[in-house]
């Protein structure tokens, strides 16, 4: 009978522990109003923001605590939890399992967000709904832009607001190549491939391996000649230049690395492949290029980033609150201060680590102290990094949502179960 | 009813672990079968359907094209690793078991040391060492077997599962060899001094006696075995390729999956996960069962 009891006492302090451990983050209802930013301003003083971001890269985490993490303290007297995740979807899961075990308030106030992991909230409708155009420097945003009102063509809807701007490139090392002996188009790129057998490959497009994805549909854009009518699902479209696509990648399939039996699943894995030497091309979607992952120490010191003439898809990434945050005021100041000039500029600079593009558009900045802040720290992207010009020039949006896994699964079935 | 309690008994006993057992895993169990219908994914669905199932075995759809081929290949890759595993595990127990003294607890030690690697550990390491870019590859390069590294041999992220068998023998190779010695161990010495006399040859006395003592060991041991290299996930996910991939990463891609209807079909694929291990432990307690009542 005392086992009895001493295990049902365990039991108990087990049960009370885990609810200790999911309740720690304080829970005032001070209320605001989000037409009124005072109101938020007031609001969110002393409490906790949980910042839900990939926390895979260290210099990026340096970059969160030491910029916005000070700031936040110093301003707004509001304590910034960076809570680091292996994968976004992490961060995605949690939210749905406090939705499933009726959570409220969950834990996490903020996500580092974009493509299908916003889907998915929205999907389920656990994001806080309407809130990216009340924020003071949403002002700074071109919310007229497709490219930052539809995500992976998902609308927006305001329910995540912008941080940063990402363009799809190609990396290789100067080292081993010549600029001028690089390929410059999809086609120029299947030449290439069939000179050069074994030393290409390219991610498997599919969850966890959007950057594949997004290589497969700026091939697609080459093909049809035309981007726009990507922009809309249209079957006919589809049926009419997929074909292409999966030829395209059948025809490279024996000339790529290890002959297209396998792929790398993410980005990390090609890079590592390019740093052993193995194939000559990896991918980035950082403005500064290849700079961050040389300070990574994930790619060699000689590599450089570059694009095609025309079709790298550019992308915006994105900030969502979930519907159960327990601290919304302090996520809406949070969320507000990353698209201040001031930090804006900060990020795109490859000694701070972070390396991603202007979520702003910075025409709209009209302080002119901050404007020629913003501009230099654009010209300040580093010698990995595309030269801004060709990335301007090659720089198209991404497709309608449908077509995401219209591609994953078709790539799937017709280019790497096809024998 | 019942007069007095009775705190002997063996269930009384057992109800802590069996209540703490229970809970978590009836109620992950019972959640997981409510999303393979669809409810609980997060989609608002209420009521319950058999579409994932369907998706799952009809060999149509995304889920079904890879299920058949990924169960196939599963199966595979657990039966070779156990087979593998079994057999390198007997020759080398009684190839110990004869040793004596100190050189026991060296092997002894020697064979828990590995046990010490959890299989995640183990398999970067086989891939750091096997892969075209690994260790191997260098030194063969640099030595001038082969011309340059990728002419390595495809040891890891094959299609075959070389790799993912390779490291599950590597480790349950020992694992299975310590069950087999502590039998051969504990009582096979006499009976085989008997039959010695008796003027058995060394394969009579291996064959008559030596395996048939331990092979119930062996056999429980070996279903153990099949059952986790069935069901674990790192290894294939580390050692594996995109195509097939073992159930396990399957079932993981599709519980991922930002659609969150594709959720119901990656649960049906770990309930084909469960229902066959299952069948595998109840084989295994059978088999036990009948050791007992011989």
């Amino acid at each position: 009978m005392k086992k009895i009891i001493a295990f049902l006492i365990l039991f108990t302090v087990l049960l009370s522990a885990c609810n200790v451990a999911g309740n720690n983050t304080q829970t005032s209802p001070t209320t605001y109003d989000i037409n009124d930013w005072d109101s938020v301003v007031a609001a969110a003083k002393g409490q906790t923001v949980n910042w839900y971001l990939w926390g895979g890269s260290e210099s990026i985490n340096n970059y969160v605590d030491s910029f916005y993490g000070k700031a936040l303290k110093e301003r707004y007297d509001i304590t910034l939890n960076r809570v680091p995740v292996a994968d976004t979807v992490d961060a995605v899961n949690q939210v749905l399992s406090e939705k499933q075990a009726g959570k409220d308030p969950g834990v996490v106030d903020l996500i580092w967000i974009n493509g299908e992991n916003f889907a998915t909230l929205k999907q389920a409708n656990l994001l806080l709904p309407a809130w990216a155009d009340k924020l003071p420097n949403s002002r700074l945003v071109n919310w007229d832009n497709p490219a930052i009102n539809r995500d992976f063509g998902t609308p927006v809807d305001f329910q995540e607001s912008p941080w940063s701007s990402a363009q799809f490139q190609l990396i290789y090392d100067s080292a081993r190549m010549q600029p001028e002996d690089l390929p410059r188009s999809y086609a120029e790129l299947k030449d290439w491939v069939v000179e050069n057998p074994g030393r290409f490959t390219y991610i498997a497009p599919g969850p966890g391996g959007f950057q594949g994805t997004r290589f497969a549909k700026g091939a697609l854009y080459e093909f049809s000649g035309n981007v726009e009518q990507w922009g809309n699902f249209d079957q006919a479209i589809w049926d009419e230049y997929s074909p292409l696509l999966w030829d395209y990648f059948n025809d490279i399939k024996p000339y790529l690395w290890r002959q297209g039996e396998t792929y790398p699943k993410d980005e990390n894995e090609l890079h590592s492949l390019f740093a052993n030497q193995e194939v000559d091309f990896s991918i980035t979607q950082a403005i500064v290029g290849a700079g961050a992952l040389i300070e990574q120490g994930l790619v060699p010191e000689t590599a450089r980033a570059f694009v095609f003439d025309n079709y790298m898809i550019g992308d915006f990434n994105y900030v969502g609150i979930p519907l159960n945050a327990p601290s919304k005021a302090a996520a809406l100041v949070l969320a507000n201060l990353l698209l201040d000039p001031e930090f804006q500029a900060a990020q795109v600079l490859p000694e701070n680590g972070f390396g991603l593009g202007f979520g702003i558009d910075i025409n709209r900045v009209t302080d002119s102290a901050e404007l020629t802040k913003l501009q230099e720290a654009s010209q300040k992207l580093g010698d990995a990094a595309t030269p801004p010009s060709d990335l301007a020039k090659a720089l198209v949006g991404d497709t309608a949502a449908e077509y995401q896994s219209l591609v994953e699964e078709g790539w799937r079935q017709f280019v790497l179960l096809a024998q | 009813m019942f007069k007095r309690m009775d705190f002997s008994s063996p269930w009384i006993k057992l109800a802590p672990a069996i209540l703490v057992i229970s809970l978590l895993f009836g109620a992950s169990i019972l959640f997981g079968l409510a999303q393979s219908f669809g409810l609980m994914t997060g989609t608002g669905q209420e009521s319950i359907s058999f579409e994932a199932y369907r998706n799952v075995f009809s060999g149509q759809g995304p889920a079904g094209r890879e299920f058949w081929s990924s169960l196939g290949f599963s199966l595979w890759v657990a039966t070779a690793s156990t087979l593998l595993s079994a057999i390198g595990a007997l020759t080398i127990a009684i190839w110990l078991s004869n040793r004596k003294g100190k050189s026991q607890q060296t092997d002894t030690l020697a064979l828990n040391w590995n046990l010490a690697f959890p299989h995640l550990v183990w398999a970067i390491a086989l891939l750091l060492f096997f892969s075209q870019s690994g260790l191997l590859a260098r030194f063969a390069a640099t030595l001038g077997l082969i011309q340059m590294p990728a002419d390595f041999p495809i040891l890891v992220k094959d299609r075959s599962g070389i790799g993912i068998i390779l490291d599950y023998v590597t480790k349950e190779i020992p694992f299975l060899t310590l069950i087999v010695l502590a039998v051969l161990r504990s009582q096979a010495e006499n009976l085989d001094i008997v039959a010695e006399n008796l003027g058995a040859s060394r394969w009579q006395r291996l064959w008559y006696i030596t395996i048939p003592q331990v092979l119930p060991a062996l056999m429980a041991g070996s279903l153990i075995v099949f059952g986790f290299v069935f069901s674990a996930y790192e290894v294939p996910a580390i050692l594996g390729v995109r195509y097939p991939r073992m159930l396990p990463v399957l079932a993981l891609d599709f519980f991922l999956n930002p659609d969150l209807n594709s959720r119901a079909e990656g649960m049906v694929i770990s309930f084909v996960i469960t229902l066959i291990v299952m069948i595998v432990a109840i084989i295994s307690l059978r088999g036990e069962k009948e050791d007992t009542q011989e």
